[in-house]
């Protein structure tokens, strides 16, 4: 299972840094390549992720709650937003082009706020999740942080030697969208496969409870068939 | 550990490991003339570093060591003293390597650099939190702590510390933050008194051992990015150095211009010994017959706008620079510094790009670009299809854009493609949507009345060959094709297209990618 988790992150941190890429660049083209627009986009993803990763936190705080069901929804709402991000970005670049530094950090920060906020809650729910399972802190923010942060790095050094001279900006955003989505639905198997044991148990302890509560009408029936045979 | 004390180290070494990653950003952005596949190799080894890094302190994380417990926290200050001492050593990594091998050999020390920083965060994620139902809401907390650090590194030495002083300077003051930080470890740390206070005296020794050798570590680190293998510790200097948070600007002994690391010209208008083919600037003259209103993206040394100025019958010269350095230079240098004070030339400050879209009511005759090398990182935003029609967009009936293709068959393709008319002057593309010519009347008289500053560009007297020489290039477009020649639209696309040119799109992004790594050679 944790192998299997740890595959699906690794994925997530290559889509992530592709977006990432591409995001920036577009975002230099509407706003500028300056040191001014440079320092606002990437302040601005910044504070998306850690706004991202106290949401996560929050989420994950119940220990009821089903933590890898969520991870799945949010890489699928990163990949839904990652279809529409280039046309989002250049409409909205288009209107906002006028405005001051000050609000073109808002609205890029706004911008980039939803897939942001969904990728940085993305480690504190696997945190939570591995954490339930080994009790190890440091051991699960270290291989998690690792597998995303190596597929991020696959992604940096894939993304200039073949990606964007390829695929150019729109395809690098396809591929990685089609990455979330394939991420989505293997977190959403995995959480299927962590949930079967408890499922198992709650059916079986169902299950036991109807025997009984069986038996029990059964034995009330048995106490009144002679009253029912005496009456006929 | 306690909570509290997490969440101050995560920010703190967000924030250097932040820092450190700008000086690098820097220093291969010059070294590798802003290729853009240098940026992304980079951020590759910083990523792969972190991950390593992580990984080793994932691995060192066993259950007995607890969250809360203090004398973790000593083991935490070595590596992050460890950690801190390489990333000050990175850049001169760039500079020792840069000699043989040019600048990817030093992005394993990035990346050894960073596994350091990068072990830190779970290492203080382990020491810091407890294993319970709460781990990843607390993680949540120190990972913001560490992103709210990383981006207060963006801001303060992305944003102030890059504008007041250099590099040199800048690497120490990290180490000495870095060094601050081992020392609140050490001195929250379960010591005895002797040891901690031992401890702190070795640091500060350290420390001012470290700002004591960053000159010398840190020596002409600019000189040895460019010259390479050509760097001679003895005589290779730099005439001057312009370090701003816009960039990186130095100028050879010779009076050649590097712009973060790339040819940017030379400080020379003259026409009578050109040197950096100025004649090309002193064409506009020839193309348009009254070019009034003149837009300049891009001023560097200021020696083309200096020209653009000065031709006849240019009324007004409005220059878009992107790096506020280009006019500390200019202020130096005679020959270009009354660019400053011509009423005739307005200056902006600002990416030239937004500057167009955001002055959608103003018209020029003429828009002229002599754009930076077409592959380096960004040169789409200059060269596409969507920035060529923004620029159509600006231009007056009659308007031409005059731009450095800096020979880019793709950029040449996509200018012919874009407007119907269109010349090449040398690798320049002169475009527009209505029929014009080089006219070698225009160009005669642009020659010969021309002056700067009061000074002819040419001397009737001694410059007659000269004259005659510069007058009769307005016949190659005559010729059969020639690389420093004129060339006509139609050949200039038979021409590219048989080359295997495509036209430039913001998304395509041709010309950064048709070749991901080239090495440039020392000047």
């Amino acid at each position: 299972m944790r192998a299997w988790i740890y595959l699906v992150f690794l994925l997530s941190g290559f889509a992530a840094l592709l977006y990432q890429i591409v995001w920036q660049r577009a975002l230099y083209a509407i706003y500028g390549i300056n040191i001014e627009s440079v320092t606002m986009v990437v302040t601005a993803f910044m504070l998306g992720l850690g706004v991202g990763s106290l949401a996560g936190g929050v989420v994950s705080k119940d220990a009821k709650r089903p933590v890898l069901l969520y991870f799945s929804l949010v890489e699928l709402g990163i990949g839904l937003f990652g279809i529409a991000s280039l046309s989002v970005f250049h409409a909205v670049g288009e209107v906002t082009l006028g405005m001051g530094a000050l609000a073109t950090f808002f609205v890029t920060f706004l911008l980039v706020l939803v897939p942001t906020v969904l990728m940085g809650s993305t480690l504190p729910l696997l945190v939570a999740h591995l954490v339930r399972e080994n009790k190890n802190v440091g051991k699960s923010v270290g291989t998690l942080y690792f597998v995303n942060t190596l597929g991020s790095a696959f992604a940096s050094a894939a993304s200039v030697l073949f990606i964007l001279g390829r695929a150019g900006q729109a395809g690098s955003v396809r591929l990685a969208a089609l990455l979330n989505v394939t991420v989505s639905l293997l977190a959403y198997v995995a959480h299927r496969r962590a949930m079967r044991p408890r499922e198992v148990a709650e059916t079986l302890a169902k299950a036991m409870t109807v025997d009984h509560a069986s038996d029990d009408e059964r034995a009330d029936d048995a106490a009144e068939q002679p009253k029912t045979v005496e009456t006929v | 550990m306690g909570f509290a004390v997490a969440l101050a180290v995560a920010a703190a070494a967000g924030f250097i490991a932040l820092s450190y990653e700008i000086l690098w950003y820097r220093v291969i952005s010059y070294a590798s003339w802003s290729l853009p596949g240098a940026f992304g190799l980079l951020l590759a080894a910083y990523l792969f570093g972190l991950a390593i890094g992580s990984r080793i302190a994932g691995a060192f994380c066993k259950d007995k060591t607890r969250a809360g417990d203090t004398k973790q926290l000593r083991a935490l200050a070595i590596f992050t003293f460890v950690a801190n001492v390489v990333a000050w050593l990175v850049v001169p990594a760039f500079g020792q390597t840069a000699k043989t091998y040019d600048w990817p050999p030093a992005l394993a020390a990035v990346a050894v650099a960073a596994a350091l920083l990068g072990a830190i965060l779970p290492l203080v994620a382990h020491f810091g939190i407890k294993p319970d139902e709460r781990a990843g809401v607390n993680l949540s907390y120190v990972y913001l702590a560490n992103i709210v650090g990383s981006a207060a590194g963006s801001l303060v030495t992305g944003f102030v510390f890059l504008d007041l002083w250099p590099i040199q300077t800048i690497g120490a003051v990290v180490a000495c933050v870095g060094m601050v930080l081992v020392a609140a470890l050490v001195a929250i740390a379960e010591l005895p008194r002797s040891s901690r206070l031992a401890s702190l005296v070795v640091l500060l020794g350290v420390s001012v051992g470290l700002v004591k050798a960053t000159p010398s570590v840190y020596d002409r680190i600019w000189e040895r990015l460019l010259y390479k293998h050509d760097f001679d510790a003895k005589s290779t200097r730099f005439l001057d150095i312009v370090e701003t948070k816009s960039g990186v600007i130095t100028v050879t002994q010779d009076g050649t211009v590097y712009g973060g690391g790339a040819y940017d010209g030379r400080v020379s208008t003259s026409i009578r010994f050109d040197r950096n083919g100025i004649f090309r600037a002193h064409a506009l003259g020839a193309m348009h017959p009254a070019p009034k209103r003149v837009l300049m993206i891009g001023l560097a040394t200021g020696a083309w706008a200096q020209v653009v100025a000065h031709l006849p019958r240019v009324e007004k010269l409005t220059v878009v620079e992107i790096n506020p350095g280009y006019l500390t230079l200019i202020s130096k240098y005679d020959e270009v510094k009354s660019l400053l004070s011509n009423p005739k030339v307005e200056i902006a400050v600002d990416d030239g790009r937004r500057w167009l879209n955001r002055h959608a009511d103003e018209r020029f005759d003429a828009v002229v670009m002599n754009t930076t090398w077409n592959w380096r990182a960004h040169s789409t935003n200059l060269l596409s299809v969507e920035f060529l029609e923004l620029v159509r967009s600006r231009l007056a009936p009659g308007g031409i854009f005059y731009f450095n293709t800096t020979s880019s068959d793709d950029a040449k393709k996509t200018a012919s493609t874009v407007f119907p008319h269109a010349l090449r002057v040398y690798n320049f593309m002169a475009v527009g949507d209505s029929p014009f010519a080089f006219d070698k009347e225009r160009w005669r008289a642009t020659l010969t009345t021309m002056t700067i500053d009061g000074a002819p560009i040419l001397d009737a007297a001694e410059d007659q060959s000269l004259l005659e020489d510069l007058v009769r290039y307005a016949d190659s477009v005559n010729d059969p094709p020639r690389d420093d020649g004129i060339e006509k639209r139609e050949s200039v696309l038979a021409r590219v297209d048989a080359a295997g040119a495509r036209v430039i799109t913001d998304d395509n992004m041709v010309t950064e990618w048709r070749q991901v790594l080239r090495f440039q050679p020392p000047p």
